[in-house]
């Protein structure tokens, strides 16, 4: 029996497919049997992160119609055995699910796959009910900014409310710069905030943006440091005890940068 | 010089600090559910409360919840123009 991981956030743009994109590239890429549901009706992105916008034919939608098969409705993922995707109707809304749907087909899945992880929505509404109904874990993602480490906690409190206790966060675009001349939180302050266990730090990297205009999740590029953390993120799911490490500006050269401009004042 | 590093230094510590003392504010706020209806609601029963006894500025009452260490305090600041003028009460 696998697990469902619902991916969530309150607030919008602060990472949630990318998230849910990159996770779920590299648990497959672990050998692991995964599909990744893009929750967010109506306004469907995780295909389009996935670069799997093309080969879309049927959605969750039309499994709940009955109009097609749940396995058939799922788009296999070409780069990665064991890869799926289950993606959103654009043309419904999401109120036209129910959260006993969406646990159905959680339920279902996790019978054959090892793990399903639902990109939640923004928002605390229905769509974010509907996502997080069947999940049995959840990956909270937040920014080190203010709004967002405001809403993840109303989101914490919602989940605690639902049930759903097991809860890991990402603290997604950290700038080690920032972090090190103080303009910045640092994980350990939004841990003190939020109190729940961190799962993982993703850095700032112009590599997501490249990745996500080619529709090639960055944890296939062994260069990227975003892709990088993601892969120790999916270790550490798969319980692998993954240090997290401590981000530095610019790794070494950075580091000589900030000593050169020291003895210069 | 001093100075100027010392300035770099305060500007520095700045924007991080005030981002997380806000944060903890809004979040004890949001946590035990305080939103602007019972907080209106409750400025109109303590002004109802303190006009039994003094003549109060409408305009100028401020009220707000502030953190301070571990908890919360209500702040108010209810100008007072003058005491009312009133009989002892009866039972």
């Amino acid at each position: 029996m696998g697990k469902v991981i619902v991916v969530t956030s309150g607030k919008g743009g602060v990472g949630k497919s990318t998230s849910t994109a990159n996770l779920g590239t590299a648990l497959a890429l672990m050998n692991q049997r995964v599909v990744v549901i893009d929750a967010d009706i109506g306004l469907r992105n995780l295909d389009v992160i996935m670069g799997l916008e093309s080969r879309v034919v049927y959605t969750s939608m039309d499994v709940i119609e009955g109009a097609c098969d749940l396995e058939k409705a799922l788009v296999k993922d070409r780069r990665t055995k064991d890869l799926h995707l289950l993606a959103a109707s654009q043309k419904n809304n999401k109120n036209d699910i129910q959260p006993e749907q969406m646990k159905k087909i959680c339920l279902e899945l996790k019978v054959e796959y090892d793990y399903v992880l639902v990109d939640s929505p923004a928002g605390i509404e229905q769509g974010f009910r509907n996502a997080a109904a069947g999940a049995d874990v959840a990956i909270i993602v937040t920014t080190p900014e203010v709004a967002s480490v405001r809403d993840a906690d109303r989101i914490i409190g919602l989940l605690m409310n639902m049930n759903i206790g097991d809860m890991g966060l990402i603290i997604n675009r950290l700038s080690p710069k920032m972090v090190e001349s103080g303009d910045m939180m640092d994980p350990d302050d939004i841990i003190d905030i939020l109190s729940i266990d961190l799962i993982g730090v993703i850095p700032e990297d112009k590599e997501i943006v490249v990745s996500t205009n080619r529709g090639l999740p960055a944890t296939y590029n062994h260069q990227s440091s975003a892709g990088q953390a993601y892969r120790r993120i999916a270790k550490r799911i798969e319980g692998e005890d993954v240090q997290i490490p401590e981000f530095r500006a610019g790794g070494w050269f950075g580091n000589l940068f900030k000593f050169k401009v020291f003895k210069g004042i | 010089m001093l100075k100027q590093l010392m300035r770099l230094f305060r500007r520095n510590q700045g924007s991080k600090d005030f981002a997380k003392s806000r944060l903890q504010l809004i979040l004890v706020q949001d946590r035990i559910g305080i939103d602007e209806q019972l907080m209106r609601a409750l400025q109109m029963d303590i002004t109802a409360l303190l006009s039994r006894y003094f003549e109060l500025e409408q305009d100028g009452i401020e009220m707000e919840l502030q953190r301070e260490g571990q908890s919360m305090a209500l702040v108010a600041n209810i100008p007072v123009s003058s005491l009312k003028n009133r009989r002892p009460l009866q039972a």
